[in-house]
């Protein structure tokens, strides 16, 4: 063996081989495999005291810590039993109400980045709604090879749910769960979860809002989540490595904890979203202060196929004091889509006030939407003139020498035809005056 | 001839004017004119499908050459095969024929095909899919590559029949997602490797093992793929193909393509410094060579070794035409080229409009270019095989076709140029891998644990697979749990393993004499210390250039046009330790042995010396960091009564001449740059305490060249010995033992006697 790490050594040339030696400490409390050996093995006492025991089945053993929270457990501005209540608004999601018994939420704590075949969830963590209880299962493999021991139960769960929920659990968690099977040559599973992604209406509606969409920076912006002594998602791998390693099970209590945190957040999340579809999520908690929120909220349920909350939201938007012109056109351009017009017009000339700047591109956008809009809608030449005049001067404003300024010039010269159409429409029209 | 365009009717006129062309035929060291060869047929197979049958007819085909009949047969008899198909012979058939059949007798069924390019794979999946669309059958040919939008990747990976892509794609992005592609993997009936013999030196080794780890992943799902390879000649196909798959495989070498007459012209340039023995460039005579053809309308393919002699020959030619042509009917073909302006010159020769094209090596492999008429190598291409490759694309089945060689006056095209025999009579190399290099193994042994976690009794390569678990637990990055060894590590192995070294990447020299600076040419790497030190003089194109400033990390020389009275000449310090014999053999008074060294390298000072006299003027020291280098190596020692009978300087001289003619000779039994093996003589080795000349491979771990030069020790000092009694010169030349000023004026004497006492041919 060592004659193969002192060629390696040779063959890398510089690196130091001690190095590498000194780390290598031989691991205190190796776990001892083979089924026979694990019946009588002694389980590490520091597990029980975060809750963890043993859980066995004909394939072999791995670890379960089981939580029960009462239905009135509030975590934040939610408390999990909300849930019934809220599990119908989701049905926008799938055009069917699920019952809130009905909803696996799943979170994994993994070894690696990505979803190729060698990252490997250590932790799978549920949470489901039984009777008076919220429940949340975390498993824990002492080594790999227990994984399939787990994935074996973990299938025969899954089969009681017909819904998924996660945070970007499409392309991340499912997946992954799906390679283990596949690895562990558990395939012909041809049921189908229907996913609750939270991932994509929260990006949706907060994008711009917020300075990130994790999970944790949402749950404490806008669910009234503190986590105390949380350990960062980022480090789990880490501290399970070091756990293989010397097989002291402490450290991993805040893997556990944080993992158990990420479930309740994002059980609260759901009852957020299931409220806001039903439209009354504001009668319990304030209206969002700022223009892009209420915009994009507005704009997010009006794709989920609601129209009265999302009114509501845009005579907030369209009236707020402080609303980026961003938000404004954005606002507007729905309107305009709509055929709303009347408010439209009002949020371009808004979004031109707010802007002051002459270099603001947003306000270029409304002058030339309002240049279209009185020349074709309301045919008042005069103010198209005006609209694309201040639109053409704040269009040449922002022209620069650089490559992408190619788009600009484009765009100058698009603005310039249209003033040309506009005089020479403006001298007919003076003209039919005259002779009239 | 037409008196009012100058041309000829036909290419056969033409070169029959070529002959009386003084000026040109003095420079013609060998013309040789290659027969036309009928084809040979064979009919189309009794068990093909209806389907097949029929779309093949409305492709024209309505029988088969011989090798693609055999090629069927073998692969329908469930062998692995490997078809060995020249250029332009039809080789695809070889492959799509039995992929096909097999397709459309069970649509489940799947295929992978390996291009070692994407050109190369772009092109298959049209012809392929256009086959497929003419059978209506359904069949769905996709390429799978960087550039596949990740909105159809999907598709492919679930209904995709025939999957076309490269190696570095299958390495870092299909076999680490494996478990997306379940279906691929559990219903593949064949793996086809086109251009196998593209896969040697390092990046073969790399191949191969990726290809353990794809036979690894099928066993897993179960299924158990056929291979069928297509390389073009080389001299050990199928060796070769079986250490790239680790399977036994049916050789099918039996081309029965036709080809027209083919004239092999080889050209020296007239030498314009006898005592240096320079001669004029080659990139001039080759450009006269392709201005020639190409005004007398022959579509012409031009190649030269480096991207910037592609570029130089363009402008020169460009040039030429201007006014006279359409400037887009000459061409430049390299990396670098964007795919779509590739695409659009490939179409361009295929249909004719394109008259003229330059290009690298890139061209050499079986993109569809069409059959052009003539061809110019600019150089030795390197190889036997490289040489028959390029010149195959000029060489229509019905019509003649004319190849130059232009030599350059490197001694291995020297030789080459000046021994036409060695060049018709020989085979082409062999292509040498190594796939069980530890360094190489151990990087796809972790790939592999990633994809899927290894099991005691497992193999992979020839290392015993516990040792390697071993060591990668102790590493970190595996687990050992019930029996097997998991990936326990937040990274992704693929991505910080690249299958082609960038380690012979090429130093830019860059002339700074105006303001306008511009690239006047190339160094490799392992020259850079000696030939582009700071201040050191660099001689190009007859121009002297001074360094000025070596930037090492960017591998950017900057010169400026000097005119002085010397030329530089810097020492490398070379240390070499033996770490390990693994053969010896002694036959006369030479021991010869192969093993394991290690090498330090380090550039140390330069000498000026005065042009003409030779006196040493000055020095200076270089200051560039040393390279160690772990890696595999052959050497052979003369004995003690050797020794003797010279002086510690005879020796010398005599060793350093042997040297140098064998570091040109050794790739000939190579398939490798002559960059990849290095030679060094040494009077009293540390090892053998005896006058000593060791080979090594110039890559950590070696890649078998050393091994192979063992093997062919004999063959290598004979011929040698044979190469410096017949060149002309009288005492040394750069063409044999290396100049007079380098080995004294009795050296090529010394080489000899030393190889005719010692050689030890027994």
């Amino acid at each position: 063996m060592s004659g193969l790490r002192n060629r390696m050594n040779r063959l890398r040339g510089t690196e130091a081989s001690s190095s590498v030696e000194a780390v290598l400490a031989e691991p205190t409390n190796v776990t001892v495999e083979g089924g026979a050996h694990e019946e009588e093995e002694e389980l590490h006492p520091a597990w029980s005291s975060f809750g963890v025991g043993v859980r066995r089945n004909e394939y072999g053993a791995y670890l379960l810590r089981k939580t029960v929270y009462p239905l009135d457990h509030r975590h934040g501005t939610h408390a999990v039993g909300e849930l019934t209540e809220a599990a119908a608004g989701l049905a926008a999601f799938h055009r069917e109400t699920p019952s809130p018994e009905s909803i696996l939420y799943l979170d994994l704590e993994t070894t690696g980045l990505g979803v190729g075949a060698g990252n490997v969830p250590f932790m799978v963590g549920i949470g489901y709604l039984s009777g008076d209880s919220f429940i949340i299962e975390q498993t824990l493999i002492r080594h790999p090879a227990e994984e399939y021991a787990m994935l074996q139960d973990l299938q025969a769960k899954l089969r009681n749910y017909s819904y998924l929920a996660t945070y970007n659990g499409k392309t991340f968690d499912w997946p992954l769960v799906q390679n283990r099977m596949i690895m562990n040559a558990m395939r012909g599973q041809t049921w189908q979860l229907k996913h609750l992604d939270f991932l994509h209406p929260s990006r949706s509606i907060w994008r711009n809002t917020l300075a990130s969409l994790k999970l944790s920076h949402i749950e404490e912006e806008r669910l009234g989540i503190a986590r105390m002594e949380d350990v960062p998602g980022s480090l789990a791998p880490q501290l399970y490595f070091q756990f293989l390693a010397d097989g002291n099970p402490a450290p991993l209590e805040g893997v556990f904890r944080h993992n158990e945190s990420d479930l309740l957040s994002l059980t609260c999340l759901s009852i957020r979203f299931g409220y806001l579809l039903q439209e009354t999520v504001f009668e319990r908690i304030g209206y969002p202060v700022e223009a892009e929120e209420l915009v994009r909220t507005g704009l997010w349920l009006g794709r989920m196929g609601r129209s009265t909350l999302p009114e509501e939201l845009f005579r907030r938007a369209a009236a707020a004091e402080t609303a980026a012109p961003s938000s404004l056109l954005m606002l507007a351009a729905a309107d305009k889509k709509a055929g709303n017009w009347e408010r439209a017009v009002l949020l371009w000339q808004k979004a031109i006030l707010r802007a002051g700047d002459k270099h603001n591109e947003d306000a270029k956008e409304a002058c030339i939407e309002l240049a279209m809009y009185y020349e074709h809608r309301s045919k008042d030449l005069e103010s198209a003139l005006a609209f694309a005049l201040q639109a053409l001067e704040r269009s040449e404003a922002a022209i620069g020498y650089g490559r992408r300024d190619s788009k600009r010039r484009a765009e100058a010269e698009a603005v310039r035809n249209r003033i040309t159409r506009l005089r020479r429409k403006l001298g007919q029209q003076e003209g039919r005056g005259m002779s009239g | 001839m037409n008196k009012w365009t100058g041309r000829a009717a036909s290419l056969e006129e033409w070169l029959g004017f070529l002959k009386t062309d003084e000026s040109v035929m003095e420079n013609v060291t060998h013309w040789r004119t290659l027969p036309p060869r009928e084809a040979k047929y064979a009919p189309l197979p009794d068990d093909l499908h209806p389907a097949w049958r029929e779309a093949l007819r409305l492709r024209g085909i309505e029988r088969l050459y011989s090798h693609q009949a055999d090629a069927y047969a073998a692969a329908r008899r469930g062998n692995h095969v490997v078809a060995v198909t020249p250029t332009a012979s039809g080789k695809t058939l070889c492959y799509n024929l039995p992929v096909v059949q097999s397709i459309l007798q069970n649509e489940e069924g799947r295929a992978l095909y390996l291009f070692p390019t994407k050109a190369l794979a772009q092109d298959q999946v049209a012809e392929l899919q256009a086959l497929a669309d003419l059978m209506e059958s359904g069949i769905k040919t996709h390429t799978y590559d960087g550039d596949t939008p990740p909105t159809v990747r999907t598709a492919i990976r679930n209904a995709g029949h025939i999957v076309v892509t490269n190696p570095d794609m299958l390495h870092s992005a299909i076999l680490p997602h494996h478990t997306k592609w379940v279906k691929l993997f559990e219903n593949i009936k064949f793996i086809v490797i086109d251009e196998v013999h593209a896969y040697r030196g390092v990046f073969g080794s790399h191949v191969a093992n990726v290809i353990r780890r794809l036979k690894r992943i099928c066993k897993f799902y179960g299924s158990n793929p056929q291979f069928i390879c297509a390389s073009a000649t080389i001299d050990n196909p199928r060796e070769h193909a079986e250490r790239l798959i680790g399977e036994k495989v049916e050789l099918i070498d039996n081309n029965g393509a036709p080809i027209g007459e083919k004239h092999f012209i080889f050209y020296n340039p007239p030498v314009v410094n006898k005592q240096l023995g320079i001669r004029r460039s080659s990139v001039l005579e080759t450009q006269k060579l392709a201005a020639m053809l190409l005004k007398q309308g022959v579509q012409t393919i031009v190649f030269a070794r480096s991207r910037v002699r592609v570029e130089l020959l363009l402008t020169y030619l460009q040039e030429l035409i201007r006014g006279k042509l359409d400037d887009k009917s000459i061409r430049g073909y390299r990396g670098g080229y964007l795919p779509k302006l590739r695409r659009e010159i490939e179409k361009g020769l295929r249909t004719g409009e394109i008259r003229g094209v330059v290009s690298t090596n890139a061209l050499e492999l079986g993109i569809d270019i069409g059959q052009l008429q003539a061809c110019v190598l600019n150089g030795y291409p390197g190889t036997i095989a490289s040489t028959w490759q390029q010149s195959g694309r000029a060489g229509r089945r019905q019509e003649s076709s004319v190849t130059f060689l232009v030599a350059s006056s490197n001694p291995l095209d020297q030789y080459m140029i000046q021994n036409p025999d060695f060049f018709f009579g020989h085979p082409p190399e062999r292509a040498l891998i190594h796939p069980d290099n530890l360094l190489v193994l151990i990087d796809h042994v972790k790939c592999a644990a990633y994809e899927l976690p290894f099991q005691e009794g497992e193999t992979f390569g020839s290392e015993p697979l516990e040792d390697m678990m071993e060591f990668l637990v102790e590493e970190k990055v595996l687990h050992r749990a019930g029996g097997r060894w998991f990936w326990m590590e937040q990274s992704f192995p693929a991505h910080g393993i690249s299958l082609r070294s960038a380690a012979q990447e090429n130093f830019i020299i860059i002339d700074m004499t105006t303001s306008e600076h511009r690239v006047l040419g190339e160094v490799d790497r392992f020259s850079a210390p000696t030939l582009i030190h700071e201040e050191a003089i660099y001689i190009h194109e007859g121009v002297q250039y001074q360094v000025e400033k070596l930037d090492y990390p960017e591998k950017k020389a900057y010169v400026r046009e000097v005119d002085v009275d010397y030329y530089t000449d810097a020492n490398l310090a070379v240390e070499l330790k033996v770490l390990h014999v693994d053969k010896e053999r002694q036959t006369g008074e030479l021991l010869r042995q192969y093993g394991e060294l290690t090498v330090n390298a380090k550039a140390t000072i330069f000498k000026k010396i005065r042009l003409r006299t030779h006196e040493n003027i000055g020095s200076g020291p270089i200051h560039l960091p040393e390279e160690e280098l772990h890696t595999s190596g052959y050497w052979f020692s003369f004995s003690e009564e050797a020794a003797a009978r010279k002086s510690k300087n005879e020796m010398q001289y005599a060793l350093l001449g042997i040297a140098n003619v064998l570091v040109h000779l050794a790739p000939l039994y190579l398939m490798c740059d002559p960059f990849d093996i290095r030679v060094v003589p040494q009077v009293k080795a540390v090892h053998t305490q005896r006058p000593t000349i060791y080979f090594y491979d110039r890559y950590p771990g070696g890649i078998g060249l050393s091994e192979r030069l063992y093997e062919v020790h004999d063959e290598l000092l004979r011929h040698a010995e044979s190469m410096i009694t017949s060149c002309g010169c009288l005492s040394g030349c750069p063409a044999c033992v290396g100049p007079i000023e380098e080995v004294g004026l009795l050296g090529k004497q010394q080489a000899l006697e030393l190889l005719r006492e010692a050689g030890g041919n027994a």
